[in-house]
Order: structure tokens, then sequence, then C-alpha cells
């Protein structure tokens, strides 16, 4: 029998690949908000070129299988597009914070409501292991055989400081904790970025197994400065401290875009796209 | 009857109100007007000038010989006085420089006064545009400063001005746009304006996103999920949306490009115009996938091309570019003709929020999952192919080529886009027939019985190369000889009795 959410393409992870959890986990959340009343036709999504971007395949809800770097800008059409839509979008830590930083420091400030969810392995899996901008200095790669030579960049940390209003990091084979995270990110009215962390099984091999350094904590943090120094235990680089896994942060004044333009608070009154819109 | 004005000062002086107020004076006297406007890229100080070409025929062109200067700052006179024929006129701005802010509302009143047009109609241009006391007495001031030395008697011309930008937003307007994306650039940003000036009476949305990658694929999410979207920009940017104009083409959400052409390589001269980016219009973008470059030549061409632009793109889920330069997007023009009423563009496939729909960048099976099989990568590649037959055949209903001047001429000059006005003006009463070529793809299989019917073939384009003459020698086999090509890029378009001349020496 066909499962709900998911197509019948063939799953072409390695084995073992965390991947197949945060599928699991994405499923579990979007079965969850149907039973809450979000129809499986009014989801939609965008994912970048990499590993996670076979989730496109996997998930049986509208989207598109866009650019590598691009899920940001394709995620904000298709919210101008049709505001009433529930737009998330699976994006790689390469695809991110490489190719799409121009639009990750922006999508914060935007905050129009959409989810942002970054597959983080610390590495370009899909292009055979070569180093993103989180990836720890010294590793050693294809590309980069005497090892990286550059520092690694804390998401957590430049997500709150470019003003996304909601910020959280989660561990891929936490499967509970994960769609609980996710679902409160999709219901979170404005920007959302979740930080899923995740072992690469075939490249960057030295980040693997880091389960034992992570905790969680249960409540958002009351100001910026704290959650900045929660993000800050773990250093990318060196691989050492607690890893902080929650929500750093919610920001639950801010107006989204789409309440921002007249024009989409029409669409969103009444409960149109622009094909349903009557002028 | 031909004049043309020259109007100068320094950037933000306000001398384009000079030429709106004249143009809108003078039109509505049943004059036809061609407003060019020649700026650097300053914001403050330097020097501007507009040539106002004032006829009592219908005009697309300045010219280089010039009747009158109204100057706002004595450089003007000092840069131009040797392009002022011997009887011709010069304003300058030092009587009138105690209306401050006003000398530019001034001047226009003594520019009105020479060409001999009653005060009334001035002044109810200027209650019209600025309906303060001041500017009303500087008006008046300048109209009483000047004896009359033409004596421009009514006509009954029914006139409209428009310049390209404002026809391609009305363009965008009529076929019910719903949303426009651009980030800022010279010579498309009056585009911008215009439609951001227009968004809230109209219901539609602009945005203005991070940079043009942003724009492009915030354009495709958007007409994904329904929009019916037109993003706009110049060379510099359409490069960096290049990669998403191929998803486009594998994804086969419809997209519309206004790409207003300027001088390059790099920024070049940023604030004036060349015709150097065909190539790109017709290429950009990796892989090979259907697609409709569309270049208008008038105003009156602009809004309707841009209507037929985003008619292609939501009948065959495809790409249309309506290729413009800065001269045809930043110059006003007065025409008689109506636009022709626009056809209707219509979302028809399915959206998200009605079933699951799917869009790939990958191959794609028909259910929209990646594939990485030959046989389906072959269907898939020749009925994108189809597609562009369907899309020719479709094309063929529109004016896809146009001819101007003599018609049974044996000689033929082809050119596209904005050198369209220039062109139309500088054979009138020659033996010369001018194909314009407005669809370069798909280009119209005519040309090519056109040019083997011809005894001489003349290329003219705003370009170093010869961009329309190449594609035109891919298409036909017909090379047009060096000797026959008229090329301009300076960055200054063509002026029509220059032109004429060049034509002459052919």
């Amino acid at each position: 029998m066909k499962k709900p959410f998911k197509t019948e393409a063939e799953i072409t992870w390695c084995p073992g690949c965390p991947n197949f959890m945060i599928l699991e986990s994405v499923r579990k959340t979007l079965m969850n908000l149907s039973e809450q009343g979000v129809q499986q036709k009014d989801f939609a999504m965008a994912t970048g070129i990499g590993c996670h971007g076979k989730m496109f395949d996997y998930l049986d809800i509208s989207g598109i299988y866009g650019l590598h770097g691009r899920v940001i800008p394709t995620m904000l059409g298709i919210k101008l597009g049709n505001p009433n839509l529930t737009v998330l979008g699976f994006a790689g830590d390469g695809d991110t914070y490489a190719e799409g930083m121009g639009h990750f420091v922006h999508a914060g400030r935007y905050n129009a409501n959409i989810t942002l969810i970054v597959h983080d392995n610390q590495a370009f899996a899909l292009t055979t292991g070569q180093a993103t901008p989180t990836s720890q200095k010294g590793y050693k790669n294809k590309a980069m055989p005497f090892g990286k030579p550059t520092l690694a960049l804390n998401p957590i940390k430049l997500a709150l400081t470019s003003r996304a209003s909601f910020v959280a990091r989660c561990n891929a084979r936490d499967i509970a904790h994960t769609s609980e995270i996710l679902e409160k990110a999709i219901k979170h009215n404005g920007f959302s970025f979740v930080e899923i962390l995740q072992d690469c099984i075939s490249f960057n091999l030295e980040t693997n197994n880091r389960d034992k350094q992570m905790y969680k904590f249960s409540q958002p943090c009351k100001d910026q400065e704290q959650a900045l120094k929660l993000a800050d235990e773990w250093d990318y680089d060196d691989g050492k401290g607690k890893i902080a896994l929650g929500i750093f942060w919610q920001d639950t004044t801010r107006t989204p875009l789409e309440e921002e333009l007249p024009q989409l608070k029409e669409l969103l009154k009444k409960k149109v796209g622009w094909t349903g819109f009557k002028r | 009857m031909r004049l043309n004005i020259l109007i100068g000062g320094k950037a933000g002086q306000g001398i384009n109100k000079i030429s709106e107020i004249v143009s809108c004076t003078l039109t509505a006297h049943g004059y036809f007007i061609f407003n060019y406007r020649d700026y650097p890229s300053i914001i403050r100080g330097g020097h501007n000038f507009n040539v106002l070409s004032i006829s009592d025929e219908k005009i697309s062109s300045h010219e280089s010989r010039i009747q009158g200067i109204v100057a706002m700052d004595d450089k003007t006179i000092g840069l131009h006085e040797k392009e002022l024929e011997q009887d011709g006129f010069s304003i300058k701005p030092d009587e009138f420089l105690e209306f401050g802010r006003n000398l530019n509302v001034a001047l226009a009143g003594a520019l009105i006064k020479i060409l001999g047009i009653k005060k009334e109609l001035l002044l109810e241009e200027i209650k019209e545009q600025l309906n303060n006391p001041e500017s009303i007495k500087a008006a008046e001031a300048g109209f009483a400063s000047q004896k009359e030395k033409f004596n421009l008697k009514k006509l009954n011309n029914k006139l409209t001005i428009l310049n390209g930008s404002e026809a391609v937003a009305q363009g965008a307007i009529n076929s019910k746009l719903d949303i426009y994306l651009a980030y800022p650039m010279t010579p498309a940003t009056p585009v911008l304006h215009e439609l951001a000036s227009k968004q809230i009476e109209n219901k539609f949305l602009v945005f203005q996103p991070e940079n043009e990658i942003a724009v492009a694929n915030a354009a495709l999410g958007a007409s994904f999920s329904g929009a019916k979207v037109m993003v706009g920009t110049s060379g510099g940017g359409f490069d960096l949306m290049t990669e998403a104009l191929s998803l486009q083409g594998i994804s086969e959400i419809p997209l519309t490009v206004y790409l207003a052409s300027r001088p390059g390589p790099g920024t070049s001269i940023p604030t004036y115009t060349l015709q150097n980016d065909l190539d790109i219009a017709l290429r950009g973008g990796h892989g090979e996938f259907p697609r409709v470059v569309i270049a208008p030549g008038n105003p009156k061409e602009s809004a309707e091309t841009t209507n037929q632009a985003l008619y292609l793109a939501q009948k065959f889920n495809t790409l249309s570019i309506i290729l413009s330069d800065k001269h045809l997007g930043e110059s006003a023009f007065s025409f008689s003709e109506k636009i022709n009423p626009p056809l209707k563009v219509e979302v028809k496939r399915t959206v998200p929020g009605e079933k699951v729909v799917r869009a790939s960048s990958y191959e794609h099976d028909k259910f929209g999952n990646t594939t990485e099989d030959g046989q389906i990568a072959v269907e898939n590649a020749d009925n994108r192919m189809k597609k562009y037959q369907e899309i020719k055949k479709e094309c063929e209903k529109f004016e896809m080529i146009k001819f101007h001047g003599k018609k049974d001429s044996k000689n033929l000059i082809i050119g596209w886009g904005s050198t369209a006005g220039a062109i139309t003006d500088a054979i009138k009463g020659l033996d010369f027939k001018f194909l314009q070529v407005i669809y370069l793809k798909p280009l119209s299989n005519q040309i090519k019985t056109e040019m083997e019917k011809a005894k001489k073939v003349i290329l003219i384009e705003n370009n170093v190369t010869g961009q329309l003459g190449r594609l035109i020698r891919e298409k036909t086999g017909i090379s047009i000889p060096k000797e026959n090509r008229i090329l301009k890029y300076d960055g200054r378009p063509f002026r029509s009795d220059e032109l004429r001349e060049e034509i002459l020496k052919k």
C-alpha cells in the first residue's frame, strides 16, 4: 500500500543515510498537519541540487526541483504566487551556505511565511565529498588534498543575526524531536530556519557520530544574546563542545511579508491564489 | 516642417520637465514629437540634454541639425552652439534665475512662445502637471520674455505620447499581469517604476528581490503557483538570470522577460544605447530549449508585443523575451494609432492548491520524477522541439515582420528594434523598402524571399558586429556583405538625417 505523502520512486540515497530519517520526520510532520486540516494539495516545496534534493522525488506534494543554491527565492516565489500555500524548502549546506548564501542572509529580514530545512552533512556529498562552508578546517577531500584551509561558518549565528524569526537545530537521527520542531517551524507565521545535522556516511566521516555531544533544550531563548551564546557552544571547526538542539529563537511579534503587501493580504483574506483572484 | 530643439542642463535641474511640458502642449496642438534623452551616469551635475524633435507629420527619430537651444546652464551653450543652424535661436537661463526651482518651467514658457503657440494651451498644461502659483508665474514670465519665431497653426491630430517603457508597462497591465519582479538596472528600471506606481489601482504586485538570480528563480516559483509573471532587466542582470532561464526550458514553467539592452561588455557606458544583446536573448541559458524573442520598434509595438509575449508564455508554457533598449525605452514618441486590444492571457495549467503538481530541473517522467533513462531524455527533447514548431505556427498569426517605405523598391534595408524609427524617417521619399524584423525567434521565412527578390540589401544595426545579420545568415544562408552594413556603436542612436546620408552612400 502507498504510504501517505510518499511517492513510489525508488530511493537512491546510500543505504543507511540519515536522509531516510529526515524523510520520515517530514512525512510524520505532514501527516500531523494533515490531521489538523492542511490538505495535501496545499503543500508546496522547493528543493535544491544535492543529496537532499532527492526529497523531491520521494515526497508526494507539489513542488519545484529547482537549481542549486536557489531554494529560498524559489520558495519565496511560490509564496508570492499563492500565499495560501504551505511552503517548505529542502536545501543542503553547500546549496544554502555556499552557492545560495546571497539569499539566506535576506530571508530573515523578508520574513515570508516559509520554512527552510537545511540538511547539513558538512560536505558536498553528491559531487563526492568536497568541502562546504560548514566543513571543519583541515578537512581533507579530493579538491583540497592538504586539508580545507578556511574556517567554518556557524549558520545558527548567521540566521540569528540576519533576523530570522524562527531558528532551530535538530539531529537527523531523532525523528520524534525533528518532526516536533518541523511542525512548530511550519506553524510559525514567518521565516523559519531549521538546520538538521546529519552524518554523511560516505564522506567527511570524521564529523560522524556526534550524538553523545548533543543535548536538547526545551524553551526558545529569551533574547538574542542567550541564543547566540547557545549557538556558540559547539564549534563547527574543531567539533568540540556540546551541541544544543531545539528552538534557539522564535519571534512571534513580526508581521510576515505577505501581510505587509496589501495585494497578498487580499489573496490571504479571500483564500485564493492569483489564478482564483477576480479583479 | 521639422524642428529639433536641444534642451540641456545639469542632471537634477529638470530638463525632462521642459521636454514633457512642451511635448504635451505640442501634441495637444496636433503636432508630432520625438524626444531623445542623452545623459551620463550622474545624479547631480554633469551635462544632460534632450533633443525634442517636432513635426507636422509622424516622426520617430531626432536629427543632427538643431534649430534651437534651451539652456539651463552656460555649459549647454558652449557644448552645443556648433550644432545650431545659422538662424537658430537660443534661450539662456540668465534672465530667469529668480525663479529658482521653476527655472525649467520659465524656459518651457519661453520656448512655447517662440514656437508661436497660445499662452492658454501652455497654462492648461502647467496647471495639469504642476498646478502651483510659482510655476504658473514662471511660465507666464518665460512666455512674455520672447518673440514668436514660428507660427505653429493648430492641427487636427489626436495624439498619445508614450515612451517604450511606459508602453511595455501598459502592455503588461493590459494582459492582466499578476507579478512583476525586477532588480534595478538602467535602462530597464523605468518599467519597474511605472508598474510600481500602478500596482495598487490595477491590483498586481511589484516586488524587488535581492538580486537578479533571486528575481528569475522567484519568478519561476510564482509562475508555478499560478501567477502571470514578468521580470525586467538589462544585459548584466540577464546574464545572472540565464541559469534560471535554462530551468524554465526543462521545467516548462511560463516566464516572460523584459530585456532592455545597453552597451557592453561590462559596465561600459551604462546610460547609453546599443543593440548588442540579441545574441544573449537568443541563446542565454545552457541546453537546448524553445523560446520566443520579440523586438518592438516603437511604443505601440512595445505594448502589443508585451501582450503577445505574455500570451505565448502561458499558451505554450515557454520562455518569451521582449527585447528593447535604452533608446526605445527612454525616448518619447507621439502617435495617432490605437494600441490593439490585448489577447486574453490565461493560466490554463493545473496549479498547486488544486492538486499535486510537480516541476523539475532534472529530466523527468510523466509524474515529474527524476529519470536518467536515455529513451525518456530523447522523447522529452523531441517534445520540446515539437513545441517550438507549434509556437512558430502561432507566431505566424502576428506581425513578425513589417514593411516601411517604398513597397515595390528593389533596394531593401533590414533592421530591428529601436533603429526602426530612424530608418523609417531616413528613407522618406527615397527608393528604399525597409523590412523591420519584429520576431527574432522564430524568424519569419519571408525574410529570405524578400532578400532574394531585392537588388541590393543593406543591414542597419546599432551594434559592433551586426547580430541580426549573423542570425539571418544562419537561417537563410545569405550573407549581407560588409560594405552593405551600416553599424553604429558609439552608444548613441542613429539620427535620421545622418542615416539618410549613409544610406545614400551605399
